[in-house]
């Protein structure tokens, strides 16, 4: 035991002199880099910014009441724009989005004119029927702070017991309105000159029509245009069937319509208010 | 109306000392149908809290009183009384609070003018109403315009509104043929069908008795005492050119009207 016990440690001191006495060894080249770690977890989301302020908007609604006794409002084009733009003109013809609006009740075609000119700020498509006597919901539009100086609504909705009367606004005058400004507007009907008054099921849209076995979208826009004359003017009433048989002869006989679907002027109030 | 309105609302921001003051207007009123006489107006001067009527919005018993008889308070009808605008604003003539009101009697003819003083005893907004005879809950409306504060002369044109409380049948309330249907009451006044009319000084014709209805018929010698409100503006009356027969017992070549039915003309004297 003892023995081997020697022999190790004069291995070990050997060994050492060698090294005392021996060159070094070039170091070894630098192992390959060791895999990539796993990512680290995501941090956490980072805290919601500040509301904007809405400095750059002058922001307006429009509530429309329908004034008849028993002409429901199609879906009606409510539009603020420049000075300068108009959807019609009294004594020209209709533009197509008109008269579609006029004779079958949408009015998407008078916003999309509306868009395409350079006047144009925002606008409405009410979306639903107003009935007779009632008051419609709130719309809301927004223009740039900067145009509430040259502002102005125009409103345009169907008489749907008509042929093709429109009530509504032509380019009214809204502009610099401070916040919390009312200004209301009582509304004349006109008549888009786009479709002869015959008053008959074939050639109307609305529940009128329809109890007499016609209306319906059918019923509405027509591409010929059959009226006295082709250009926009104040409506003259319907003329409806009361009377048709009395001594007078007033009425009209093929009318579907009743003394119940006669209107008078006003025909619709437009509320404007600023907001902010 | 509205041009009108808005040049005064122009005036009013322009003005900026424009307090709100006891002043007493001169209200000039003009009938501009030809055959519809007005009753007894009623004028009132009010604050934000009154309002006499809304146009989409059911009638107070107060305006189903004033449109279908032209009734504003008890001494004109005592039957009225508790459910007429004296009861809604308050004595007349008074500083009620919220309002000060006057009753302009008489009958106003087609086609004239009467002017009178008005006490506004500071209320910032006035409102007018009238019922127009013959028709059957027929009035016409002012419409709690702000009042003008600027000396000056203001025109306003009002609008012929139907108070929905009773079905224009157009049946003359003198005929003793027909009675209101479930009640067996006779024709006319509140509550039961048939125009108002009478023997009206101003009246331009003679009603006529044979109608058989218009916004209703005549059933078994019976009509109807519906509602078709809310308020909205009038149909007009429809009449025909039978005196005895037909739908009605108006004359359309007579009794129509198209809006506007009366011209307002207020003056604000310089203080």
């Amino acid at each position: 035991m003892n023995n081997s016990i020697i022999k190790l440690s004069t291995l070990l001191l050997f060994s050492a002199l060698l090294t005392a006495c021996g060159d070094d060894g070039d170091t070894g080249p630098q192992g390959p880099a060791g895999p990539q770690g796993e990512a680290g977890a995501d941090g956490q989301d980072g805290s919601d910014g500040q509301d904007g302020i809405n400095g750059n908007s002058a922001v307006y609604t429009v509530q429309i009441t329908n004034l008849t006794y028993s002409q429901p409002f199609a879906p009606a084009a409510v539009i603020l724009h420049e000075s300068g733009f108009h959807s019609f003109n009294e004594g020209e013809p209709a533009t197509m989005g008109i008269e579609i609006m006029a004779e079958g009740g949408d009015p998407s075609m008078v916003i999309t004119e509306a868009m395409d000119s350079t006047d144009f700020l925002d606008a409405q498509n009410s979306g639903g029927i107003l009935g007779p006597r009632s008051m419609g919901t709130e719309l809301t539009l927004v223009v740039p702070e900067l145009d509430a100086d040259d502002l102005r609504l125009t409103v345009t909705t169907m008489l749907v017991n008509t042929n093709d009367a429109f009530t509504g606004l032509n380019a009214a005058n809204v502009s610099n309105m401070a916040v919390g400004d009312i200004k209301t507007f009582m509304t004349v009907t006109w008549d888009a000159g786009t479709e002869a008054n015959t008053e008959t099921a074939a050639t109307m849209p609305g529940p009128a029509a329809s109890a007499a076995g016609g209306g319906g979208e059918a019923a509405g826009y027509d591409v010929v245009r059959d009226d006295l004359a082709d250009a926009v003017r104040l409506h003259q009433g319907v003329v409806t069937s009361a009377n048709a048989n009395d001594p007078s002869r007033e009425g009209l006989s093929t009318s579907v319509l009743t003394e119940a679907h006669r209107f008078d002027f006003p025909t619709s109030r437009v509320v404007i208010t600023r907001t902010r | 109306m509205k041009f009108t309105k808005l040049a005064s609302a122009t005036l009013l921001s322009l003005a900026s000392v424009s307090v709100s003051q006891a002043v007493t207007l001169d209200i000039e009123i003009t009938n501009l149908t030809q055959a519809q006489s007005f009753t007894p107006r009623l004028v009132i001067a009010h604050d934000d809290t009154v309002d006499a009527f809304e146009v989409g919005q059911p009638a107070s018993s107060a305006l189903a009183w004033l449109a279908e008889a032209g009734v504003i308070d008890d001494e004109q009808n005592a039957d009225s009384s508790g459910a007429n605008f004296e009861a809604l604003l308050g004595p007349v003539d008074t500083d009620n609070g919220s309002n000060t009101w006057h009753r302009f009697g008489g009958l106003l003819a087609p086609k004239a003018t009467l002017s009178y003083p008005f006490d506004t005893m500071g209320k910032p907004y006035l409102s007018l109403l009238s019922m127009l005879i013959p028709t059957n809950d027929a009035f016409v409306g002012m419409d709690s315009i702000e009042i003008p504060t600027e000396p000056g002369t203001y025109t306003y044109y009002l609008n012929a509104y139907d108070a929905g409380t009773e079905l224009n049948d157009e049946l003359n309330s003198a005929r003793t043929d027909v009675v209101e249907a479930g009640t067996g009451n006779a024709l006319g006044g509140y509550g039961v069908p048939g125009v108002a009319g009478g023997g009206a000084p101003t009246r331009i014709v003679d009603l006529g008795t044979g109608g058989t209805g218009v916004g209703a018929q005549i059933v078994n010698g019976e009509i109807e005492d519906g509602e078709d409100g809310p308020v909205h503006i009038h149909r007009n009356a429809l009449g025909d050119t039978d005196s005895a027969a037909g739908a009605s017992d108006l004359d359309s070549t007579v009794h129509r009207w198209l809006n506007p039915v009366a011209r307002v003309v207020i003056t604000v004297p310089a203080p």
